[in-house]
């Protein structure tokens, strides 16, 4: 019996020696790169895949390790980091968004890169965008619009709609002559998993609001609003509770993805949807043409101002392969990497030199405005708060959806605000 | 088998690995977690400094969310357990009866059982989709327009469609369970009772439903165990929304440790959930050892 457990046991340990090793030669490989990014829907797959294809060209010793996770516009992917690195096991680079909030919510694991930053041409207020204590801790990759109101352009022209809202009342015109026609006016996509959408949304109306504007949108987002005062917040409630009890929006919103509610549109349903410039790409999936079936205007109020945030990568603390991977963060850096990646996400480059050339229509209007230098640039809800502000304000816009009564909204936003600021 | 001191080592060395892995990986991180708890991590990569009972006191007094996700998973694991129960008993006295196909009968009762949670979670939100759904379009079709629901979208039914989603996923289980106890009566008592002139009601009500009570304690404290944690359909039907009607103590534990970087709190919740799970789960079983203990004394 005794010879018998020895040998089980020399047999379990001889068994479990492959595992030590397997962990000591991935030890020494010093050319893995182990990237985690949300990317996994169409487009944006093949967008990604063609930059990993791209730095392989100039550094095929590298073995990517890369890790799709998808899910909750990257917050399954941020929990499955924040769980990484509490148990010592960061990766080297993750997919991060781009702006002052998120990364400061990251700040303690992220390595300082400034020196990417020296030969950069952003505007200045980019590179503020990904600054920590004064400190660059990301690169940006592709710009993301966010106060886009596109719309069915085919039914805005037979309905004989001037897709020009200077404010909410020309837009509540254009919503009641909608309606009268028989289609949904505002079309919204918040289902499980996506309450965030509403806070999105709502960013854009209290940036339209006659008593917004950029520099309200910054003070909210630092914590020094007084949400029980503000007119601002009072108009975004009152105008989005008009859309609501005039029956202008579609009744399965919390029921619908936001691509989903991108389809009402492609099924000649709805007519406008409030999304960011990431809508372009899946109609332009689905075969849509830019300019003929589908086109794009600011938000109601928001002209000249630009919501956007980026999609960037990060170096982390104690990543194990640190040169490899500020090697893979100098080349996203550059023109050549936007202008592979940009296109086939159907977003637009950040770099104000990358070629523009093969952009279609819309993209080229985006870039217009970015790079125009009176275009007020303004943080979206996913850069400039911290991380927790779409998770909360989600979940208590969706209550206002569907008891839309403005004082409670206020007082819900009020409490709301307070329990992150 | 001679409990000598031989066998003694060798019990002890057969165990050993198990009691390491178990003490390490449960035993080792609860009390981690318990002592991030009572500190103010809050940021993700430096960890917080002793802050005694403020999480609690934050959790209890002031976050009306927390309090309501106490309270809706508590109405959950009512529901779930009250209707699961009665309804794995009556599928398994059904199967009990000589029915034809009895085989296939089981097998379709068991199949939700078998089904991933993911897949069933996305084949359910399909059903419930307001307009396209197959239940609304059932509904409409029979023309019960006034019956079609925004199942999951609403704050005044979504806990309820998920609760019909747990039920339909485990009463297979507790079918399962109960026929098992069902089929495992003593033939010998049923041909008395037969002689007797006991009626089939008589049977289920007075000789094979009493003689249930195992199986009833195993399903009851299995199904508690599960519904105290539940997390997975939530997360995928409703996350909890809409305006937090459907969410639930495992759900904010992950929202807030995760999406919030509040890990303190978070640690507190899970801290939380952990004692009511065993308050609840172990009474039963100090009841039943009372009582056998007292037998025993008799």
């Amino acid at each position: 019996m005794k010879k018998f457990i020895v040998i089980t046991l020399v047999l379990c340990i001889c068994g479990l020696m492959p595992l030590f090793s397997a962990g000591a030669s991935e030890k020494s490989a010093k050319q893995d790169m182990i990237v985690y990014h949300w990317w996994t829907a169409g487009g944006e797959k093949e967008a990604v895949d063609a930059l990993f294809q791209k730095f392989l060209e100039y550094y095929p010793d590298v073995n990517i390790i890369e890790n799709p996770v998808s899910g909750g516009g990257g917050g399954v992917m941020r929990g499955q980091i924040k769980t990484m690195v509490m148990a010592n096991n960061s990766p080297d680079t993750f997919q991060l968004t781009y702006g002052t909030g998120m990364l400061g919510s990251f700040e303690e694991i992220l390595e300082p890169i400034d020196e990417l930053f020296e030969d950069f041409p952003l505007p200045e207020m980019v590179k503020e965008m990904g600054r920590v204590n004064g400190r660059q801790v990301a690169v940006p990759l592709n710009i993301m619009r966010n106060n886009c109101l596109w719309y069915n352009k085919k039914l805005v022209d037979k309905l004989g709609i001037d897709a020009n809202f200077h404010n909410f009342s020309d837009f509540l015109v254009a919503c009641e002559k909608v309606k009268r026609a028989g289609y949904t006016p505002f079309v919204i996509g918040a289902g499980a998993g996506q309450q965030h959408w509403l806070a999105q949304m709502t960013e854009q109306m209290i940036l339209g609001a006659p008593h917004g504007g950029p520099e309200y949108v910054s003070k909210l987002y630092e914590g020094k609003a007084n949400i029980l005062q503000d007119a601002a917040i009072r108009e975004m409630f009152e105008f989005l509770a008009t859309l609501i009890k005039k029956g202008y929006i579609n009744n399965d919103y919390s029921a619908l993805t936001w691509d989903q509610g991108a389809d009402v549109l492609m099924t000649d349903e709805g007519v406008f949807y409030l999304m960011g410039d990431w809508a372009k790409g899946h109609f332009t999936a689905a075969g849509w043409v830019p300019k003929v079936d589908f086109d794009y205007t600011t938000s109601p109020g928001t002209e000249g101002y630009f919501t956007l945030h980026f999609d960037g990568f990060s170096l982390c603390k104690n990543a194990p392969h640190p040169e490899i991977t500020m090697k893979w963060l100098e080349f996203i850096t550059t023109a050549e990497a936007e202008t592979i990646f940009c296109p086939l996400k159907g977003a637009t480059p950040p770099r104000l030199d990358a070629p523009t050339d093969m952009y279609d229509a819309i993209s080229l209007d985006i870039l217009a405005d970015f790079r125009d230098p009176k275009t007020v640039i303004v943080q979206s809800v996913f850069a400039h708060p911290p991380e927790e502000y779409l998770g909360v304000f989600g979940n208590m816009l969706s209550g206002f959806m569907e008891n839309p009564n403005v004082e409670q909204g206020i007082k819900d936003y009020a409490a709301a605000y307070a329990s992150i600021f | 088998m001679i409990l000598n001191r031989k066998n003694k080592f060798y019990i002890f060395i057969f165990l050993l690995p198990a009691c390491v892995l178990v003490g390490l990986f449960v035993y080792v991180f609860l009390s981690w977690s318990i002592k991030v708890s009572f500190t103010d991590w809050n940021t993700i990569g430096k960890m917080g400094k002793w802050c005694g009972l403020d999480n609690y006191k934050q959790i209890f007094f002031n976050d009306p969310v927390f309090i309501r996700a106490i309270k809706q998973t508590l109405i959950l694991t009512v529901l779930f357990i009250l209707i699961t129960l009665p309804l794995g008993i009556l599928t398994a006295v059904l199967l009990d009866f000589k029915v034809r196909a009895k085989r296939l009968f089981r097998t379709l009762y068991l199949i939700p059982l078998s089904f991933s949670f993911v897949a069933s979670a996305i084949m359910w939100s399909w059903m419930y989709m307001p307009n396209q759904g197959v239940i609304n379009s059932v509904l409409r079709t029979l023309s019960l327009d006034k019956l079609a629901q925004p199942w999951l979208t609403s704050t005044d039914q979504a806990l309820f469609a998920i609760v019909l989603v747990y039920v339909w996923q485990f009463s297979g289980f507790a079918t399962l369970v109960y026929y098992s106890g069902i089929s495992s009566v003593p033939i010998e008592i049923l041909d008395a009772a037969r002689v007797d002139g006991v009626t089939v009601f008589q049977k289920y009500q007075r000789i094979v439903l009493p003689l249930q009570k195992p199986a009833t304690i195993t399903v009851l404290l299995l199904l508690l165990m599960y519904s105290l944690r539940v997390f997975d359909f939530v997360w995928l039907l409703t996350d909890g929304g809409p305006a937090y009607s459907t969410e639930v103590l495992a759900n904010y534990m992950y929202r807030v440790t995760f999406n919030y970087n509040r890990f303190g709190i978070g640690a507190a919740i899970s801290t939380f959930m952990f004692l009511l799970s065993v308050l609840i789960i172990i009474i039963p079983v100090i009841a039943s050892y009372i009582k056998k203990y007292k037998g025993g004394k008799k």
